[in-house]
Parts: C-alpha cells; structure tokens; sequence
C-alpha cells in the first residue's frame, strides 16, 4: 500500500465518521448529544426524543452505511465481472427483480410473505434470479451497452408485471408497495438491525474471497482459467454476493438508483488500482459516505421539499454516469 | 517435459499428426509452419483448451486430460501474442498475478511471493518501470512484463504465441534471446510459435519445430538446418 494510499484511507476514516455523526444530527427535531447517551443507556419510553433517537435516527444512519456500502461493493464486483465500467446492480436489473418479487410477496395477501423475513427472502430470491438471467445474457455478447440495454429492458418487462399487479391488489397493499418503491432510509427499525447487519456481514465475509478472483479476471476470463482458477464457479459465487447485497439493501430501503454504478468508477479513479481489496475498501466507505451525505442533505431540506432518496441519488448519479460514459465510451 | 505419442489435433477434423517426439526441459522450441496449419491449435491442445482427437498428450508423463485446472496452471504458464495493458494496473501487480495458482484464498502475496516477483523484475532488467501502469509501457516492454509474469509462475513449461509478432526487430532478437535463456538458466521447456525463423536460426541452441505442410506432420530440426529447408518443409515452396 503506498503514501497516497495510506492518506485516503485516513481521510475515509475521518470523513465517515463525521458523516455520520453529522447524519445522526441532521434531522428536523433539535436532539442533544446527552438525548443520544440517555437514549442508549437509560432509556426512558415516555421521552419522546428517546424514541426518535432508538426508532429513526441510529437505524436510519446505520442503514445509510450498510445501503451505501453494499450497493457500491456489488457494483464494483459487477463491473469487474462483466468487464464493463457500466454495469451495476440497479442498471443491469438486479434491483429490479427484488422489486418484482417484493411485489408479490407485499401483494398476494398471505402474511407469512409480508413478514420481514418473507420480504427479505422475496428480495434476494428476486436479485439472485435476475443476476443469473443478466449472466445467462452476458455470454452472448461482449459489448457493454448490449448488456446494459438488456438490463434496461428487463426493467420495462418487470415494470409492466408489477403494473398488473397493483391493479389487482388491494388499497392497503398498493400504498405499503408505492411508499417502497420511492426508496427510503427510514422504514427501518431499531430491532430489524440485527437481521441487516447479520445479511451485510455475511456478504462481507463472501467478499473477501472475491479478493482473489477479481484481481485475475481483470486480466480477462482466459487468463483467469489459465491462472488455476474456475471461471464458472468464480461467476456464481460472484453474483451471489451481489445479489445478497442487493437484495438485503433493497429489502428495507427500495430500490436506490445509480449509488452501484457511480461510486465503484468514482472509487477506481481515486485509488488508481485494480487491486480489489485495496478498492473494496474504497468502495465500502466511499459508498457509506455518499448515501450519508446524501441522506442528509434530504433531511435538512425536509421541511421545505420531501425528496425521496432514489430521486436524490438520480439526480446526482445520472449526469455523473453521463460523464463516464462520454469519457470511457467515446 | 512434454511428451507426444502419435497424437492427432484439430478441431472435429485432424490438422496435424505428432509421431513420437518429446520437448525437454532446459530447451527452447520455436513452433514454425504456415498460417492455419495448426500452431495455435497445438499450443490449445497442450493447455488443455482443445481435446486430442487420437493419442495422447503427457505431461511429466501425466496425460493432459487429467490435468486440474490448478494442477495445470502450476505446470504450464502462458503468454499471448498481445497484452494490451490495463487502466491502473501496475506492473508489480501485473507481475505478481503470476503467483495466482500458490497464494491462498484471500489471495495475499507472501514474502517468498515477493521475492520471487522481485527476481523476475531484476532478471529482466524491468526495474525502471516496475510502477508503471500497465496501459503506459510500449509493446516490447509489454511482453517483456508478460513473460516475467510467467516466470513468477513457476512452472516446468512456458508456451507462447507468436510473442513476437507485434514487435520490432530489435525487441523481436531481444525476446527470443531472453527466451532462451530462461530455458537454460531456470531449466524450463519454452515453446513458442513464430515466423521469424531468420533469427532462430541465428541465435545458438533453439530447436526447431517445423510442421511438414504436404505431410502434415510435426518435424524436429536443429538449427544447423538452412532457412530455404525450412521454407520447404513448412511452406511448401522451393527457395531457388
């Protein structure tokens, strides 16, 4: 790891915990540091500010981490599986697919899909199938705008299912499915955390072992087999890992646009490398930054504009992938 | 090293026959015929990219098809006719994805790793641009940064295509000499297709594989043999 390195990490370090020290102040209601001390510690359920410091506020930051961080690192695992700078969960469809299946689950009526773990399973069924169909694809063409175009029109096709959907559900359901699908931050609560953390941890650890294989097949699919390692099983492993972290994130926050396709090329230009541990790193705080950030700036606005977080990611994800595009893809 | 025994290669239909011909280590061989006569499916055929279509092909007296895709990438590194660099990859790090096939899971570098990258970069005098990017570095230092790559491999056998062929004369003499002497110093068994048979012929102790065209067989020749034999042999014409 060299100086230049060595310095970005530290200033990672820093900069995401003032982020997300600066989230867990950001919202409308004024709440003092003692507020957050007392709200962990001596928690007292009639005092309001407790409540919202336990209910909103830590799950909210916290989630902005994991949403921001695994997005991100499933991006980048895309791009270096499929050799595309544009790739990433949301463009390719994966989102898309937990979305499908989130739909379902929230509107067939039967509890047991509507529970949080229903919900969960239904999202990362849903990324796991659509990643295995962006694959099946992959293999028929080379070109990155091919891929991406597939991946769009995987949207449209699951647009339309879901459209059918909703003119069959019920008033109920069809709000708790539209509310969802505007992404938020918010829906999560204090004691669904753990089941969260414990699905991010696990693709964590997944990750690790993508270290290796990603390094090599940056150097293309021959030369991965030709360097000892199993092309089919690397492909596999890989988007199951993306689909895990999708899923999970788009489980409780809804689809987030352009959050996986932006940082992971933002990441690559600041490090300069391809060693991917070095840039899952990278990718994991620059990515948790971002979404903190950029939840907070939502919440400060709040009492003049109500911006849903997938509208904010767009609006600022969008001209930066219009850039890359122009710049990588003359 | 690599041993052949009335083998047959091609894809569905025969291209080429090897009778009985073994390449040993400590010696370099350059593959010599003309173009689809079947150089590129040999090299596929070794690698395990290709299956034989009658005989077979053995390593260390260990058929090709049983190799694992591990076992193999232990025993036989390979280096294309082209590598055209990549954004932000170094070359140290370029050259230390060679040691793919003994790092653990997690893929780190031990420091016998690094050593061992770090003799490949001193034995090819690379020094100068081992942080360079990848994408920044001239053809001739491209292959050159490949080949060390597949030093740091460590394997008994090292097979190239064409690696010359997008060079200039001087990188082109250059890479063929180093070639041959890897072979000798790190008693590997280097095989590589190529056209420039002039400077095979003049650099000391290359073998010679010539593919007969009108028998369409796998012929082993000295380099006492004269260009206008070769031409002969390989390309079925005769040089008055």
């Amino acid at each position: 790891m060299n100086k230049r390195t060595q310095l970005f990490f530290l200033l990672l370090i820093v900069t995401l915990i003032a982020s997300f020290v600066g989230h867990l102040f950001a919202g409308q209601v004024k709440i003092t540091l003692s507020d957050y001390w007392n709200a962990l510690f001596h928690l007292d359920e009639s005092n309001t500010n407790h409540l919202i410091v336990r209910e909103f506020r830590i799950p909210r930051a916290v989630i902005a981490v994991i949403a921001g961080a695994g997005l991100s690192v499933a991006g980048m695992f895309m791009q270096t599986l499929f050799n595309n700078p544009l790739a990433g969960p949301y463009v390719l469809g994966i989102n898309t697919g937990s979305s499908l299946f989130v739909a379902f689950s929230m509107m067939t009526g039967l509890s047991f899909l509507q529970s949080d773990v229903g919900i969960i399973s239904s999202a990362l069924l849903g990324a796991l199938i659509f990643g295995f169909i962006i694959l099946f694809f992959s293999f028929f063409t080379r070109h990155h705008v091919t891929l991406l175009l597939v991946g769009l029109m995987l949207g449209s096709f699951t647009g339309a299912i879901i459209s059918v959907l909703q003119t069959m559900s019920s008033a109920q359901e069809l709000k708790a499915f539209t509310i969802w699908t505007m992404g938020s931050l918010q829906h999560v609560q204090f004691d669904q955390l753990p089941l969260v953390i414990l699905f991010f941890a696990l693709g964590t650890i997944g990750s690790l072992f993508l270290i290796k294989p990603m390094n090599v097949l940056v150097l293309g699919e021959k030369s991965t087999e030709l360097l000892g390692l199993n092309i089919q099983s690397v492909r596999v492993f890989t988007i199951i890992i993306t689909a895990l972290f999708t899923g999970v994130v788009t489980a409780f926050c809804g689809p987030i646009a352009f959050v996986g396709l932006a940082v992971p090329n933002l990441t690559k230009t600041l490090f300069r490398t391809q060693n991917h541990s070095i840039l899952l790193i990278g990718n994991f705080f620059i990515g948790a930054i971002f979404l903190l950030i950029s939840d907070s700036i939502i919440q400060l606005l709040e009492a003049t504009i109500q911006l849903p977080i997938n509208a904010f990611t767009s609006l600022v994800g969008a001209p930066f992938i219009i850039y890359i595009v122009l710049k990588r893809l003359k | 090293m690599i041993q052949f025994n009335t083998v047959e290669i091609g894809y569905k239909q025969a291209l080429l026959t090897i009778n009985k011909l073994e390449l040993k280590r400590g010696e370099v061989y350059a593959l010599i015929g003309s173009n689809g006569s079947g150089k590129s499916t040999l090299l596929n055929t070794i690698l395990k990219k290709i299956p034989v279509l009658a005989g077979d092909v053995y390593l260390n007296s260990t058929a090709v098809a049983s190799y694992s895709v591990t076992e193999l990438a232990k025993t036989i590194a390979f280096v294309d006719s082209k590598f055209d660099g990549i954004e932000h990859l170094s070359v140290v790090d370029y050259i230390g994805l060679g040691r793919t096939p003994y790092t653990n899971a997690l893929g780190r570098l031990r420091s016998e790793d690094h050593a061992i990258v770090d003799a490949a970069i001193e034995k090819l005098n690379l020094g100068t641009f081992r942080n360079r990017e990848t994408l920044q570095l001239s053809d001739g230092e491209r292959q050159m940064v490949s080949i060390a790559r597949a030093i740091c491999q460590s394997t008994p056998i090292i097979l190239l295509d064409e690696p010359t062929a997008f060079l200039d004369y001087g990188n082109r003499k250059k890479l063929i000499e180093t070639l041959n002497e890897i072979a000798k110093t790190e008693n590997k068994c280097v095989l590589f297709s190529t056209h420039d048979i002039e400077i095979c012929l003049e650099e000391k102790g290359i073998n010679l594989l010539v593919i007969n065209q009108s028998k369409k067989e796998l012929e082993l020749y000295s380099n006492t043999i004269s260009k206008s034999e070769i031409i002969s042999i390989g390309f079925s014409l005769v040089n008055e």
